[in-house]
């Protein structure tokens, strides 16, 4: 039905049928009211998105731009085009520290995972006390990352700290040289970083253990399934989409490994623990070569988000093919 | 109190026409039902008169006022939910206070507006509750009072009974049509129930596929329903239906199925003879189950064969095949009769409709 | 690995067929046999899981237990072999130094201010934002919420450098600049209030309220902000709670952004002032110990009463997906 533009004049004064807004006035009402909704968003919007667009999009915008920057803090910004990607692509103390960062991210996240699910399956199988369990393990959370950083890095003291106290007293070596030494320091770092995060995971993966229905294991378990085919068929099924989306969030958590680094062994000894974030500080605020920093920063930046994208490709790629 | 109106309403979802073209007439105090299947278009009605949806087309004017471009807050008609959607942190107290407390009314006013309400509802000694505390039926008339609380221009009810179990069902459509006696606001009730349609309504707008099939009061709609959708929807077994078709010879109309002919007599049939005169081709016939009479095969009627006997204790559904068809006959319980007889079925023929090819009922 | 510990199946097949044995009272001893040894083994079993996860109790809490004793002890006696659990000379000497010598009180407060601002901003912006993109109709909503949410995965080391740059920027502006620069609360605060995180939950969390209730509470007359403060906020409380500790704990914990935003002492916090006693006091180990244990403690006494919050908190962040 088209709405006519004005009450035929022959019509009858009271047809309540004809409409009484013509077809122009209709709409531009509609369009007015239908404004209200998005005056009403901007207002409950607003006070986050303009905390988020200054303090996050500004700056991951800026960044990009002053990645093809020199300068800027104190003498004058100059256009350089690629030459601080150049310069990043080329120093080598930024390979070492993709290096170490990535050897880092591999075996912390290795380990920290393997613990995290055996532990996780001990305490969804005995449940008795789990609950003294679970609290104790999570609380190095409770400890900034900094104070838990420097407990170690008073434990692990090649003369004083009780691990070589230990080490002497008990076994009559000569210590172990936990920080001063390579691999070892970065070995230390992947320890102080499991024992923080291992509480998190295990409560992770205890939560998605405990999805798994209890009715399937026991029909598994009368089916006369084995433990490990068990594990296989019920557990890690369940756990893998989990397992996708926990790697995401812990490769993009160590690759800004920092605070350990810092107290423990300010990226020594010679660039041993050298790590991505680790450098950028250094760039920015001793070495005032924002240019390099800001490549860098961008470069992580863009590691990590294709990282993101890679790994949500494969979830949707792997949840298509379950569908 | 107020008279609603709608013009040519039309609601689109995308490409799903869920109202199509709407217009129809409430006048003030009148307790409307829309009737129809789910999906009909009703419920969207309630929402656009609400304010919930924006309409695509059409107007919806209350006491002559356009209300489409007034934002629901403002447009004073109180809804029923099919669930209530109490507020679950509140007490019954709070939520049935919360509209008036939005609207800035006094502690004093507030406090005496929810008494007068609670009573009317029997609810007072449920004001210090949460709605979980509460029983379906009590849940149902905290949403009643919290709709009533406020005397609103409208009430719109978005079929409110269907929660509840049958007995209470029964009780609360009787407590409803007295509260709205005693109020006398205009309200909107939707239903896919067309017992509670016939029983509640003053009139009934019969829906379906968004637009609306017939109007009317309850016996009128259930006398000459206007087409064979609305014949089948209300009534319970519904309007029987045959198929054939329409003959015309020597002036006379004759309704034509295998093994029966029924002359159609303009005066008797309520058909306008101008109609009656270009009728021809496909068409059904139908007799409502209470207006068909078993007759034995030696009679004059529609020739079938007893197929069941349904006793339901007041009544004897009997199910006979004609020329195909299932016809429901509804005869007193001592009726003596057993499957597989021959019978004819005889009715009284101003008592039956044809509808022509395009399923609407002649006579309208 | 969770195999090495699941007990077996009920071993049906330790039970010898039945046709092998006539006599039933037999094969009734075997059953009970079959069923001690297997009982047996599942004690072993048992107990070897509780000695694995109490080892693994001792290496998660034993540190702190290390705090414990330095804290209390003169710096001269720290290190000896074997280590001295308990001092036999406490001394709180160490926290005497910590209140008089340092400013371990201003850094306490502005922790407090720190973490406490950014948790209450992020809780107010994230709930109003999460509730218009979970509630509010309006063109360009979907796109909008996906570019806010594609920011989640920035490292915050990332945009460091030009987030610095950027408050620094402001703070050179006139007015505004007093308010917000680097050394400023405001500065401090504003730039770790950005994760979309929060905004995600919240809309995940209002999109799970039934429709009804807004509706009802539209037709009832109240307006957006009256629904949001009436309705909404009181029904999504837990979700509230847990964002807030995890934002807290979070905030309150970091070190890289309060380490360039805070360098004035007058706006420390505690992460960054106690890194800076590690070199300034020719690293006295009583000291820190002595101060991080003072940190510690208090969190850990919130974290006892409150540890099944603390807990959703954590895994808020994960499993929100």
């Amino acid at each position: 039905m088209t709405a006519v533009d004005a009450p035929a004049p022959e019509m009858a004064a009271d047809d309540w049928t004809m409409p009484s807004l013509g077809a122009a006035e209709y709409r531009r009402r509609a369009r007015h009211y239908r404004f209200r909704t998005v005056r009403r968003a901007a207002g409950f919007l607003s006070p986050y998105l303009i905390v988020w667009g200054v303090f996050l999009a500004i700056p991951v915008g800026w960044g990009i731009f002053l990645s093809f920057n020199q300068g800027g803090i104190v003498d004058d910004r100059k256009f350089v085009g690629f030459e601080n990607w150049t310069r990043a692509w080329g120093d080598s103390e930024l390979r070492t520290a993709v290096k170490n960062t990535s050897i880092y991210v591999v075996i912390a996240i290795g380990v920290v995972f393997a613990l995290a699910i055996f532990l996780a399956s001990l305490l969804n199988r005995y449940k008795r006390g789990s609950n003294f369990y679970k609290v104790a393990l999570y609380f190095p959370l409770l400890a900034p990352p900094i104070l838990g950083a420097m407990m170690w890095f008073f434990m692990t003291h090649f003369d004083f700290g009780v691990l070589n106290l230990i080490e002497r007293g008990i076994f009559g070596g000569d210590g172990i040289n936990f920080l001063g030494d390579n691999p070892n320091a970065l070995l230390t770092i992947v320890a102080v970083e499991v024992w923080r995060g291992l509480g998190f995971w295990v409560l992770f993966y205890l939560a998605g253990l405990q999805s798994v229905p209890e009715e399937l294991q026991a029909a598994a378990r009368i089916d006369g399934a084995g433990k490990w085919r068990r594990f296989r068929r019920i557990t890690v099924p369940t756990l893998r989409p989990l397992l996708l989306f926990a790697l995401v969030i812990a490769v993009i958590f160590n690759f800004q490994l920092f605070d350990s680094v810092q107290v423990l062994t300010d990226g020594g000894p010679r660039l041993g623990t050298a790590t991505v974030v680790w450098f950028i500080h250094k760039r920015l605020f001793k070495f005032q070569d924002t240019g390099l920093a800001y490549a860098s920063s961008i470069g992580l930046l863009v590691v990590v988000l294709i990282l993101t994208a890679l790994s949500f490709w494969l979830l949707g790629k792997r949840r298509q093919r379950e569908a | 109190m107020a008279e609603v109106i709608l013009r040519q309403l039309t609601k689109h979802f995308g490409s799903v026409e869920a109202v199509e073209d709407v217009t129809l007439r409430i006048p003030d105090g009148e307790f409307l039902v829309l009737l129809g299947p789910s999906g009909c278009g009703k419920s969207t009605i309630l929402r656009l008169i609400a304010g919930l949806e924006d309409a695509t087309r059409g107007e919806i004017l209350i006491d002559g006022e356009l209300i489409n471009f007034k934002d629901p807050t403002k447009r004073n008609v109180a809804m029923v939910f099919q669930n209530y959607a109490l507020y679950p942190h509140m007490t019954v107290y709070k939520n049935v206070a919360f509209p008036l407390e939005t609207a800035r009314m006094a502690r004093e006013e507030v406090a005496e507006a929810v008494q007068r309400a609670a009573e009317m509802l029997e609810i007072e000694a449920l004001l210090k509750r949460l709605p979980e505390q509460l029983s379906g039926g009590q849940r149902q008339r905290v949403a009643l009072a919290r709709a009533i609380v406020r005397q609103p221009l409208v009430f719109l009810m978005d079929e409110p009974l269907s929660n509840l179990d049958a007995q209470l069902r029964l009780q609360t459509r009787l407590e409803l049509m007295g509260l709205h006696e005693r109020l006398g606001i205009t309200t909107i009730y939707v239903t896919h129930d067309q017992v509670e349609a016939m029983t509640m309504g003053q009139r009934i707008a019969v829906m379906r596929d968004g637009r609306i099939q017939q109007m009317g009061d309850p016996t009128e709609v259930y006398d000459v329903p206007a087409n064979t959708f609305v014949a089948t929807f209300l009534g319970a077994p519904p309007m029987n239906l045959v198929g054939g078709s329409l003959e015309r010879r020597n002036g006379q109309t004759y309704f034509r199925v295998e093994g029966y002919e029924l002359a159609v007599d303009p005066a008797v049939s309520g058909i306008a003879p101008y109609v009656l005169a270009e009728a021809s081709g496909e068409a059904q016939l139908g007799v409502r189950p209470e207006h068909l009479t078993l007759a034995p095969p030696d009679a004059e009627g529609l020739p079938g064969v007893v197929r069941f006997l349904e006793p339901v204790g007041s009544d004897l559904f009997v199910s006979v095949m004609v020329a195909g068809h299932a016809v429901q006959v509804r005869m007193p319980p001592d009726t003596r009769v057993s499957t597989g007889s021959d019978v004819r079925l005889v009715f009284d023929p101003a008592r039956s409709h044809i509808f022509g090819a395009d399923s609407q009922n002649l006579r309208s | 690995m969770a195999g090495d510990v699941t007990p077996d199946p009920p071993a049906l097949e330790e039970v010898p067929a039945t046709d092998e044995i006539s006599d039933a009272d037999a094969m009734a001893e075997r059953l009970a046999e079959a069923g001690r040894a297997k009982r047996a083994s599942d004690r072993t079993r048992k107990i070897l899981a509780y000695v694995v996860l109490s080892l693994f109790v001792v290496i998660a809490i034993g540190p702190a237990f290390y705090l414990i004793s330095p804290a209390f002890r003169d710096s001269v006696s720290l290190f000896t072999y074997p280590p001295e659990w308990i001092p036999s000379e406490p001394t709180l000497e160490n926290y005497r130094f910590l209140f008089s010598s340092t400013s371990y009180v201003r850094w306490a407060i502005n922790t407090l201010i720190f973490a406490g601002s950014t948790t209450l901003l992020t809780l107010v912006t994230n709930s109003m934002a999460g509730y218009a993109f979970a509630r509010l109709r309006f063109p360009g909503r979907n796109v909008l919420f996906f570019v806010v949410l594609a920011t989640l995965m920035v490292p915050v080391a990332a945009v460091l450098a030009p987030t610095y740059l950027t408050v620094n920027t402001i703070g050179d502006w006139p007015i505004i600049g007093n308010w917000i620069d680097i050394d400023t609360y405001l500065g401090l605060i504003l730039p770790s209030a950005v994760s979309p995180l929060g905004v995600f939950m919240m809309r995940q969390f209002i999109e799970t309220l039934p429709d009804g209730l807004y509706e009802a509470a539209r037709l009832d007359g109240a307006g957006e902000w009256r629904i949001f403060t009436r309705i909404v906020l009181p029904l999504i409380k837990p979700a509230l709670v847990v964002l807030g500790i995890f934002v807290f704990m979070l905030t309150w914990a970091s070190y890289l952004w309060p380490l360039v935003a805070a360098t004035d002492n007058e706006f420390r916090v505690l992460t960054v002032g106690i890194a800076s006693l590690k070199g300034q006091f020719v690293t006295d180990w009583g000291i820190l110990a002595a101060a991080s244990l003072l940190t510690i403690v208090p969190v850990t006494i919130v974290f006892l009463f409150f540890q099944k919050w603390f807990v959703q908190a954590s895994m808020a962040g994960a499993l929100k997906q």
